[in-house]
């Protein structure tokens, strides 16, 4: 597309956070499906424990984790048309949207809801702890990205 | 309308007429994709290939269900039915097809058709909401399901309502056929997002049941219900892609167009204006 580059837009802050946020739900929503429920057989279709309350929940996550990534990517792919994205911004969010995900997953969905567990047959506390740990260090990340200083994007982008 | 009447009557239309249907249909879409080509008008060739595509979905429906695969086959079939065939039916835009090539009648009544009050009251969102996941919840938690297969009258005007519920779906999100009004991108990713949330919950729900009223073997209830639960989520990706690539288009359309105009004002102003890059004549830029 043929731009005009000899002014730079300003970058779009809360557009650029709210698309990382999008992509950061399903980032953790993929990552949730494929590689525990497909790949490590961990996690199970569904186990059968659960409330309705909770089946309704997990279904609102799931459409919606998948839908966060299809609007997040096409949210982002206009703000580089419009050489509007501030790179740090958006990984803020990104950060923001996978942490707070994991650990609604790992705090409500597992244990408040009883929905399904990381892993059966083991003992829990390892799994549950390095679930919900590495999920608060990337929301902590995110946060201090979002506070941070944001350079605005670069017009070369 | 079954040859074995001892044998129950399964799959989506065991009426050999719906495939006669089907061939009409495809007969009266290649006859107006010929009368545009003899006024040398242009049809994307995807749309021609999506109604073909489209009609084959409902081909496989209305065949019997495979012997031995139970809920499982008729899981498969109803995607095809109720979310696959109706996606790529609206890409094919038949309707617009019609109104530039059928006679004088069939059109106005075509257009009365789109411009009267029931087709505005269904395209609204809570409409569409309610007929693509009120339908399925009815017919596979209520003894409807039961019904339908002892009745071919109840089993096709099921299956019927839940092809026109997918379609109306469809048309709503991606259709390339004109309607009364056009939702907008919020209100089209909330329906989406209800719908798949929807059909996701029914989809386990199934599957936590096993009612051996769907199937007297309940490990092919449970994959049935995993076929549509990971088969209806890709259907959703792709609605929910196409959604979002008509917003980057149209979006991209308007940019475009502001961009030439903010160029012009500017040309028009000072042809050396430092925010212009070249004092190009506005025809220059014209070009897409």
């Amino acid at each position: 597309m043929p731009a005009d580059r000899s002014t730079t837009p300003v970058a779009a802050v809360g557009r650029s956070v709210v698309a990382g946020l999008l992509m950061g739900v399903g980032v953790a929503a993929f990552l949730d499906e494929t590689v525990f429920h497909q790949l490590l057989h961990w996690h199970h279709f569904y186990d059968k424990s659960t409330a309705d309350v909770g089946l309704v929940s997990d279904g609102f996550f799931h459409a919606g984790g998948w839908l966060a990534m299809v609007v997040g990517v096409f949210l982002f792919a206009d703000l580089r048309r419009r050489r509007r994205a501030a790179p740090k911004r958006v990984w803020a969010g990104a950060l923001i949207g996978w942490g707070g995900f994991q650990l609604y997953d790992g705090l409500v969905q597992h244990k408040l809801l009883g929905l399904h567990q990381i892993r059966y047959d083991v003992d829990l506390t390892a799994y549950d702890l390095t679930w919900n740990i590495s999920a608060a260090v990337g929301l902590a990340a995110g946060l201090s990205l979002l506070l941070g200083p944001a350079r605005a994007s670069d017009p070369a982008g | 309308m079954t040859d074995h009447p001892g044998e129950m009557a399964d799959g989506p239309g065991s009426g050999f007429w719906i495939l006669h249907v089907l061939l009409v249909a495809a007969g009266c879409y290649v006859l107006g994709v010929q009368r545009l080509r003899a006024r040398h008008h242009r049809w994307p060739i995807t749309r021609s290939i999506a109604a073909g595509a489209a009609l084959s979905c409902l081909a496989l429906a209305a065949l019997p269900v495979p012997p031995g695969t139970g809920f499982a086959g008729h899981a498969a079939q109803h995607l095809l039915l109720a979310m696959l065939a109706p996606l790529l039916l609206a890409f094919s835009a038949p309707v617009t097809l019609a109104l530039r090539t059928a006679a004088v009648k069939p059109r106005r009544l075509l257009l009365v058709l789109l411009h009267s009050r029931f087709v505005g009251l269904l395209t609204t969102a809570p409409a569409v909401v309610v007929l693509s996941v009120g339908g399925v919840f009815t017919y596979y938690l209520t003894p409807l399901y039961d019904l339908a297969h002892r009745n071919d009258w109840a089993q096709g005007l099921a299956h019927l309502h839940m092809f026109l519920a997918g379609c109306l779906l469809s048309w709503y999100l991606i259709g390339r056929d004109p309607l009364p009004r056009r939702p907008t991108l919020p209100a089209a990713l909330v329906v989406l997002l209800i719908t798949a949330a929807g059909h996701d919950l029914l989809a386990k729900v199934l599957y936590a049941q096993s009612n051996t009223a769907l199937d007297a073997d309940p490990a092919r209830v449970q994959l049935g219900a995993q076929i549509m639960y990971y088969g209806g989520n890709a259907v959703e990706v792709l609605l929910a892609v196409v959604v979002m690539g008509d917003w980057y288009r149209r979006t991209g359309r308007r940019l475009e167009r502001d961009r030439r105009h903010q160029l012009r004002v500017a040309a028009r102003s000072d042809p050396a204006v430092p925010g212009t890059p070249r004092p190009d004549s506005p025809s220059s830029s014209t070009r897409a």
